[in-house]
């Protein structure tokens, strides 16, 4: 029961970024995790070359560097595990999903410019850290079979919460 | 007698030659014991695993990164930096006299840490 309310909080959170079938993602193996991970993490990095091509905002520009940075960082250390151990990621609905939904989202900002964007970007950027936070946090790295890919995980855990604590800070900033 | 006077001589040359010798051996030893010292700070969990550390001029910090992100340690007031830190890489900073205490790591700024200078 607990379970399945966590579930469907992580599925409104999601829905708030446009993700569908969220409930489901407690289904997904340890190489399906991994492609929605990679797949989220490319999703920042857009985001980020958005805002920074956009942006007029110092604050703006710091933190879209930190989410290059780190994201990309991230997704070497994961493409190095998976190559050690000789593993693809598998694409599923939730990575499409989110890469839809990314879209769209992308094409919405472009049309935005000065406050307005940068305070669009911010919040986004805190909504979309705290669902998928929760989402690793209560329904990957519990699911996660391979040791070493949880550890991945709960390292890039502590990353993206510093990156929602960062966001934080701006969207009190910019409000 | 002039012998002895001689003699006499000898002996306090000796003697100032003995103390002179084991002077120069304290004073080596005690600047022995001002060795500048190489203190070591990881960066880890995105945390600066030193929050406040005490140093003298003419130490050495050195730190070290383990977390998978970039960082760098950097003066609050941009004084001096240790550039960008990818995982497993370290960077080694001299303290001087005019040494800024408080550091943060410029791309997650709520990572801070501090210095501190005794004599």
């Amino acid at each position: 029961m607990k379970i399945k309310t966590t579930l469907v909080a992580i599925a409104a959170a999601l829905l708030s970024q446009g993700v569908a079938n969220a409930q489901n993602a407690g289904d997904l193996n340890d190489l399906q995790i991994a492609h929605v991970a990679y797949t989220a993490d490319n999703i920042d990095i857009r985001y980020a070359h958005l805002a920074l091509a956009i942006s007029e905002n110092p604050a703006i520009h710091e933190f879209a560097n930190t989410m290059i940075r780190d994201h990309t960082a991230v997704n070497e250390q994961a493409l190095a595990l998976l190559a050690k151990l000789k593993a693809q990621p598998q694409d599923n609905f939730l990575s499409k999903d989110l890469t839809k939904n990314s879209k769209k989202l992308v094409n919405d900002m472009s049309k935005m410019r000065g406050k307005e964007f940068d305070l669009y970007y911010a919040k986004n950027e805190l909504a979309y850290h705290k669902a998928v936070n929760n989402l690793m946090r209560t329904a990957f790295i519990p699911n996660i079979e391979n040791g070493e890919v949880k550890e991945l995980f709960e390292a890039g855990l502590e990353i993206f919460l510093v990156h929602e604590g960062h966001a934080e800070m701006m969207v009190r900033q910019l409000d | 007698m002039a012998y002895l006077n001689r003699r006499s001589l000898m002996v306090k040359f000796v003697a100032a030659f003995a103390v002179t010798n084991f002077a120069k051996s304290l004073i080596l030893s005690a600047k022995a014991e001002v060795k500048p010292k190489d203190h070591q700070i990881d960066i880890k969990r995105l945390k600066f695993t030193v929050k406040q550390l005490e140093v003298k001029v003419g130490d050495t910090v050195t730190w070290t990164n383990l977390d998978i992100s970039p960082h760098t340690a950097t003066a609050s007031d941009k004084s001096w930096d240790t550039g960008r830190l990818k995982k497993g890489e370290r960077k080694t900073i001299t303290i001087t006299n005019d040494f800024s205490p408080k550091y943060y790591c410029r791309f997650h700024p709520n990572m801070k840490a501090s210095l501190k200078l005794v004599s």
